[in-house]
């Protein structure tokens, strides 16, 4: 984001330049290309992963946004439902906090503030690094965690979801 | 007023129990509710306050835990009421030029309690705001606790006051009792039978001693009773004894006086005695006359009858006045002798200690003349000089002339003695001089008797007032005379009597009477 953002700040000082130039026309269009450009390479593959006390190998995409939301607070096993995810300021937890609960980063504090104020849910742990939040998940029954891609750290299992390793 | 022990005792424990009770009825509850409520407000404003922060470090920091933690501890206390959270939001108008801060509650638990977001405190719930501020939104924790659990402590803290109030009230009036017990009535028991010992009754005793301070007063007052009954004793017998000792001084004491009487009686007789010789000379002389003349008109009578028988009445009548001349004579020193009998008469007597006008120069030249002619009497070898010089003025003077008499008298005679006492040791050259003398000044007479004797030595010059003093030999004089002219002079005529002397020269007495 904050490349796009870069590049956008560039691209626009072009514009201002080549404005004067009268390609205003050419270049609008190129700083309109450039952003979807940035905004789609947003759209990076996320994956789950849990703890083996808990969570199950394999759900659908739609579970997944009722545990992410707080909705569903317990495993089939009984355990509490812990959720792991990347802080907002991360670009897996922008991601995360865009495609899973549509929501800003902002948006989403506000969102757990209010819930865990209600004490409708507990909210979840923010991490730095996909590592911590993996040794988190890892060590924490019941624990499930959105990252970029699947681990291979036998510590924790990938979910798949939707049958599929990445979403 | 008096306010006795008792009142005292129970006057102190009172007023203690009173302010015992103003302490725990009323400051007290006051106090300790103000102490609650403070703590309360404190408690509750740290409460939103940890809320408050977990709420920031939640935005900030995408760390929920501080406020999932404090808002379990929150909500497990049994005295929320609700626990909001606010947003401020900064609203613009139209023109973007002036903004207002609008609060709107964003989440409030319990979901059934809608707090305003400009809810205050009231007296059944006590509203504490807790202020954050984020770069994503502003706003601030909104507890509400209820007061129910801070009413329920105050009466708790009156009702527990009103039992300790009682309790101590109760203890001192116990108290109050067994100190009037064990002071007052032991204190007053002492009083009583300190009363009764004072009235005379010393077979008090103070009975229930205890074992204190109080005790041993009472100890020692039965210890001072015993004392007192003893001492008591011992005095009533001493008093006996002084009783005994007293009458026997009273006899003493009256023999004394008869003796002090029968001594003056001798001084006066020896002074009297010391008069015979004078007297009889100077009775003598009137009752020659007496005799002579006595003689003389019997010749002359025997004449005057030889004539009457002769018829010669010429000489009968010449001779009759001879007779008759010679018979004045004869009464004239008849009464001469009779007055000086009548003198000494006086002077053997008692004092009659009544004053009355008396011839001082009179009064010392009889004296003196018999004083001379006694002792010429008994020692026919003795001559001295007399010189007189008697000043007309002196005049009459209330006096007791027996007293001032017998004083002149002493003083003469002493010089007499002294003045024959040193021709015995001088022997022929010596010229004793007995001068006698008044004098008036002002309103005192002064009467001298001076000598040229052997004088008195100055060692002996304060004793010779002092009565059985005397340096004559044992048998030749009483040593009254001194003290009692002393006496007469000064307490009894308010005068004064001196002397001068120089030893181996001679001595001058001089007496001092007030006119």
């Amino acid at each position: 984001m904050l490349l796009a953002f870069n590049m956008n700040k560039q691209l626009l000082s072009l514009y201002k330049k080549l404005r004067a130039f009268g390609y205003a026309r050419v270049m609008l269009a190129i700083f309109v290309l450039s952003f979807s450009l940035v905004a789609k390479s947003q759209e990076a593959p996320l994956s789950a992963v849990g703890n083996p006390l808990g969570a199950p190998a394999d759900m659908k995409l739609a579970e997944l946004k009722s545990i992410l939301l707080g909705e569903k607070q317990r495993w089939k096993n009984g355990n509490r439902i812990i959720i792991a995810l990347m802080k907002t300021n991360t670009q897996i937890g922008k991601n995360t906090s865009a495609r899973i609960y549509d929501m800003t980063g902002d948006q989403l504090n506000k969102y757990w503030l209010a819930l865990v104020f209600q004490g409708k849910a507990q909210a979840p742990t923010f991490f730095n690094s996909t590592s911590d939040l993996e040794t988190f998940v890892a060590q924490t029954p019941g624990a499930i965690g959105i990252v970029d891609k699947p681990t291979i750290d036998g510590d924790v299992k990938p979910v798949s979801i939707n049958g599929q390793k990445t979403f | 007023m008096l306010i006795n022990l008792k009142t005292k005792i129970w006057l102190t424990i009172c007023s203690i129990v009173l302010m015992f009770s103003f302490f725990t009825l009323f400051y007290f509850p006051r106090q300790q509710g103000n102490l609650l409520i403070n703590n309360y407000n404190t408690e509750i404003q740290n409460l939103a306050n940890t809320v408050a922060l977990g709420v920031k470090i939640a935005i900030t920091e995408q760390n929920f835990e501080g406020v999932q933690t404090a808002i379990e501890f929150v909500k497990g206390d049994p005295r929320l009421q609700f626990v909001s959270m606010l947003q401020y939001d900064t609203v613009w108008d139209a023109a973007h030029s002036n903004y207002q801060i609008k609060k709107t509650v964003f989440k409030t638990f319990p979901e059934n309690e809608h707090p305003g977001p400009g809810i205050v405190s009231n007296d059944s719930v006590i509203i504490k705001i807790a202020p954050y501020v984020t770069n994503v939104m502003s706003g601030a924790i909104q507890l509400g606790f209820s007061t129910k659990a801070i009413i329920t402590s105050k009466e708790k803290i009156r009702n527990t006051s009103l039992i300790v109030s009682s309790t101590v009230f109760f203890i001192g009036i116990l108290i109050g009792l067994w100190l009037a017990r064990n002071i007052s009535v032991p204190v007053l028991a002492l009083r009583d039978a300190a009363n009764r010992v004072g009235e005379g009754d010393l077979n008090q005793k103070v009975k229930h001693i205890h074992h204190d301070e109080i005790g041993e007063l009472g100890k020692a007052f039965n210890k001072m009773v015993d004392d007192l009954a003893k001492t008591r004793q011992e005095l009533n017998e001493k008093n006996i004894q002084l009783s005994a000792t007293v009458a026997t001084l009273n006899n003493t004491l009256l023999e004394l006086k008869n003796t002090h009487a029968q001594l003056i009686q001798s001084e006066k007789m020896a002074s009297l005695g010391e008069l015979t010789a004078g007297i009889a000379h100077e009775i003598q002389n009137p009752l020659n006359f007496v005799n002579n003349f006595s003689e003389v008109n019997i010749e002359l009578i025997d004449e005057m009858l030889e004539e009457l028988t002769k018829n010669n009445f010429i000489d009968t009548l010449a001779i009759a006045n001879d007779i008759k001349e010679n018979e004045r004579k004869i009464k004239h020193h008849g009464k001469r002798a009779d007055s000086i009998i009548k003198g000494m008469l006086e002077h053997s007597r008692a004092s009659t200690g009544i004053k009355g006008p008396t011839d001082i120069n009179l009064l010392a030249d009889e004296y003196l003349r018999l004083a001379y002619h006694g002792l010429r009497a008994k020692e026919k070898s003795f001559n001295a000089s007399l010189k007189t010089d008697y000043d007309p003025a002196v005049g009459n003077i209330n006096i007791i002339s027996q007293d001032i008499g017998r004083v002149i008298l002493n003083l003469i005679t002493n010089a007499f003695y002294a003045v024959a006492e040193k021709k015995k040791q001088v022997g022929e050259g010596y010229e004793p001089v007995v001068a006698v003398s008044t004098k008036k000044i002002g309103n005192k007479v002064f009467i001298t008797v001076k000598d040229n004797g052997n004088g008195v030595p100055q060692k002996l010059i304060d004793k010779i007032f002092q009565p059985f003093f005397t340096t004559k030999p044992t048998g030749q004089g009483t040593g009254l005379g001194l003290s009692l002219s002393y006496d007469i002079v000064t307490k009894v005529h308010n005068g004064e009597i001196k002397v001068t002397t120089v030893e181996g020269e001679g001595a001058e007495f001089v007496i001092v009477l007030p006119v």
